[in-house]
């Protein structure tokens, strides 16, 4: 019998929800443009070459060496891209990600990329392109809603703030505004003026992102109330704890 | 257990995001609202930015360089898109503006962290048997208040023995003295009270009896050098300035020749043999004098807080101002200044002793656990319960979810501690010290802090700044291992252990719960008697009884520090 991947405990919709984030089976719910996305991002203006630190590998005269010949480069690696970042902020207020599930998305599904947790913020370094391939799979997907989850470089406290009235993330910056029914972004990533209003989709409905959500909240859905996940987490304390406790020695 | 109870931070929360008061405008609601209108006032809104604004302007037209302009922050969009709110000190109901609580603008601060620099312990008795088996000189109480007269003249820096020296202005050194305990009743009936920290009426009686029982007919010295001193140069002058002091104070009390042998013995004692210092001298790569913070361990830093002798029926109470003084001195001055730099610290030490978040979350658990436990966390030695994993488990999950719940339930919470280091902190800090209250050990509270880590990160999907994931994940590991550089006593670990030298939001937490352990079963101190004496002190210009009152009074300009030079500079 083949292994199927686990993932993840619970029997929570929060935590069938993070075994889809892991998973990389999610729904995609809206389309970002190239240029759009390259725009909100502020590496480099649309349609640009993509800066290189170095030759494509192909024209470098590689060593020989196994491990190259072992592990296909990336696209961007391939190419000679410089490493570039983009980074998500979530609300608290049922944001449909967490930092440690995009961290867990990137690094299960995307290759060449190297996640950054923290709590307010989740970051993913990468060869441009390749960081561009993950932001755009995650800005189209149910792994993001434009109201509730947002680029931002810098400032990014808005995740633990009460929410504006018009339920669009607190943002110092002032980068995303609701215009109409859809949520536009209309400064990059870490606050510049762009030059036009790149429309980022619809928000999700309170009952949406309740659904779709990926964080435990006693208004949704409760840690306390997932015994499994709990259980789990207990089994892992167990086992860290005694594994240190060797007296003998 | 119910949810029915009233939240200690409640009120606080009220002031600060409900209700207009100053410059401070909102738009009413109640502190259970998920929603809020943002102002986006800016520095304006608030009295202490703008008079920071003022003199950021004067100094530039002053000096001919530009200085403090919050314009530049974030490309002119300046703090203060949220209200700007002040900061309650837990424990307390003292508003005070939260610049007021970075340790620059805060003279209690300041003086809480001199104190402890400034402060030796020498023993006297090795000094006496060299003066009596060697020289054969007899040492009376007669004699030794005499020498403590002549080393309270001599250790601020006044001469003897020599003749036209240079000495310093008293004025500027007034916050220097030194005094005796001891654990012998008969000899402290003999000492002239002025020099006596009489242990019978500074501890309860349960403990000044621990206490001299741990002292025994042992006698020391609680030796602080003047501030000045001590802020012109560095912890480890503390031991040297004193020695030289005691020396010559012995030798012009018990009218030695100056140049004889014994002085060696004397200085020897006093410089090495006899001495305690608050911290020990850190390794090269954090190289750091003693007395310095970095090497002060969590036992002795629960020591130099003085709450447990005035509220001994309170242990939560106990250990919540061991909080307030250990983020402090561990966050703010050590990891946020001497090994980083700047302002961030201040947000996460603050959090833990502001505005009673922690407070509640862990009264609660005292509730929990007395209720649960049949009165496990009262104080007291026979009603503790055995620490296991189960125990750790069951309290360290109970103290987690009801904190977590609170910043879901009350979302002003949540923006008040809107950094997810702050609510690692104080939900490890109340599941920690709550499992120590309980137990009475330290190391058991300490498995409850990385439990709490876990189920934090696990409900939230987050947790705090990237050391939090390195540290944290790993630190249950180490809890019950006694191996070297792996684990130790939580008593004696301190900033510099493995693991957690850079812990920034930590350190204050693993203090509370090395304290809660002590606290809880009543003991008199946690790992060093000699420290808890020696600063069981009214003279000491901050009270560290009451270190989170004592900021706040820094932060309101009452507070009166030592070691000031208006004496020496121009009239302003």
């Amino acid at each position: 019998m083949a292994y199927e991947l686990q993932y993840y405990p619970g029997a929570t919709s929060v935590a069938e929800n993070r075994r889809k984030h892991m998973s990389g089976k999610v729904e995609k719910l809206r389309e970002i443009s190239d240029d759009d996305l390259t725009l909100v991002l502020g590496h480099r203006a649309p349609g640009s070459d993509y800066p290189s630190t170095h030759p494509p590998l192909a024209e470098m005269g590689e060593p020989e060496c196994s491990v190259r010949e072992m592990v296909e480069p990336t696209p961007g690696a391939k190419a000679g891209d410089r490493v570039r970042y983009v980074q998500f902020v979530d609300s608290m207020y049922n944001g449909p990600s967490v930092p440690y599930f995009r961290s867990y998305a990137a690094s299960i599904n995307f290759r060449g990329v190297d996640p950054g947790t923290l709590s307010g913020r989740q970051v993913v370094e990468a060869r441009e392109r390749d960081m561009e391939e993950i932001a755009k799979f995650q800005m189209e997907t149910e792994m993001t809603c434009p109201a509730l989850a947002s680029l931002r470089g810098a400032t990014v406290h808005g995740h633990s703030l009460r929410l504006p009235e018009d339920g669009v993330m607190f943002d110092m910056l002032d980068r995303c505004r609701r215009e109409g029914d859809v949520i536009i972004m209309h400064k990059d990533q870490v606050g510049r003026p762009i030059d036009k209003k790149v429309n980022l989709g619809k928000p999700m409905s309170a009952e949406e992102a309740a659904k779709r959500t990926t964080i435990y909240r006693v208004d949704n859905v409760a840690f306390r109330d997932d015994a499994e996940v709990i259980e789990w987490v207990h089994r892992v304390f167990d086992q860290r704890t005694t594994y240190g406790f060797k007296p003998e020695n | 257990m119910a949810d029915d109870r009233k939240r200690m931070f409640a009120k606080h929360m009220e002031i600060k995001y409900t209700k207009e008061h100053g410059t401070n405008k909102m738009n009413g609601g109640e502190i259970t609202d998920k929603t809020v209108e943002y102002y986006r006032l800016g520095v304006d809104q608030n009295p202490r930015k703008l008079e920071m604004k003022k003199a950021g302007k004067e100094l530039a037209e002053k000096r001919g360089l530009v200085g403090y302009n919050p314009m530049m922050h974030c490309g002119g969009i300046p703090l203060g898109q949220r209200a700007l709110t002040p900061s309650f000190l837990s424990g307390t109901d003292d508003m005070v503006e939260i610049d007021d609580l970075h340790y620059v603008n805060n003279a209690a601060m300041q003086q809480m962290w001199d104190d402890i620099r400034r402060t030796v312990i020498v023993g006297l008795d090795m000094a006496h048997e060299t003066l009596e088996k060697r020289l054969g000189i007899e040492v009376t109480p007669e004699t030794i208040n005499h020498y403590l007269e002549t080393l309270n003249h001599a250790l601020p820096g006044g001469a003897v023995v020599q003749e036209h020296m240079v000495e310093t202005h008293p004025a500027l050194v007034d916050d220097c003295f030194v005094k005796i305990f001891t654990g012998d009743d008969e000899l402290a009936d003999e000492i002239d009270s002025q020099f006596l920290i009489d242990i019978n009426k500074q501890f309860p009686a349960e403990q000044a009896e621990q206490l001299k029982a741990a002292i025994g007919k042992n006698s020391f010295q609680a030796a602080h050098i003047p501030t000045i001193v001590s802020r012109t140069t560095d912890g480890g002058q503390t031991s040297r300035w004193m020695a030289m002091q005691v020396g010559m104070a012995f030798i012009s009390a018990y009218s030695m020749c100056a140049g004889e042998a014994a002085v060696a013995d004397l200085s020897y004692a006093a410089k090495h043999a006899g001495v305690i210092q608050m911290g020990e001298m850190l390794p090269a790569r954090r190289a750091r004098a003693p007395n310095e913070p970095g090497g002060i361990p969590f036992g002795h830093m629960a020591d130099i807080i003085q709450t447990s002798r005035k509220t001994p029926e309170d242990p939560a109470n106990v250990t919540l101002e061991v909080v307030g003084g250990a983020c402090m001195l561990y966050d703010q001055i050590w990891l946020g200044s001497y090994m980083s730099g700047g302002v961030g610290f201040t947000q996460y030490a603050t959090a833990a002793y502001c505005n009673n978040i922690l407070d509640d979350n862990l009264y609660y658990n005292v509730d929990y656990i007395n209720d649960k436990y049949d009165g496990a966390a009262t104080t007291g030695t026979d009603n503790k319960i055995k620490a296991d994993l189960e125990v750790v488990k069951d309290i360290a999950t109970e103290s987690t979810i009801y904190g977590l719940e609170n910043y879901e339930k009350y979302p002003t919470t949540l923006e008040d501690h809107f950094g997810g280091s702050q609510r690692a902190t104080s939900l490890s800090a109340a599941a920690g010290s709550a499992v120590s209250l309980a137990t009475g050990n330290g190391n058991a509270g300490l498995s409850g802090w990385y439990l709490c880590m876990y189920l934090h990160k696990e409900a939230h999907g987050r947790l705090g700044f990237f050391g939090y994931d390195l540290q944290d994940q790993c630190g249950a590991t180490n809890v019950l291992s006694y191996q070297s550089d792996e684990g130790l006593a939580l008593e004696l670990r301190g900033p510099n252990y493995p693991n957690y030298a850079m812990n920034v939001g930590h350190q204050g937490g693993y203090t509370a719960i090395a304290s809660a352990a002590h606290a809880g079963r009543g003991d008199a101190y946690a790992v060093n008697p000699l420290v808890k004496v020696c600063f069981a002190d009214d003279l000491l210009p901050f009270d560290f009884s009451k270190p989170r009152k004592e900021f706040a009074r820094g932060a309101l300009k009452e507070f009166e520090p030592a070691g000031e030079r208006s004496l020496i500079i121009p009239a302003k």
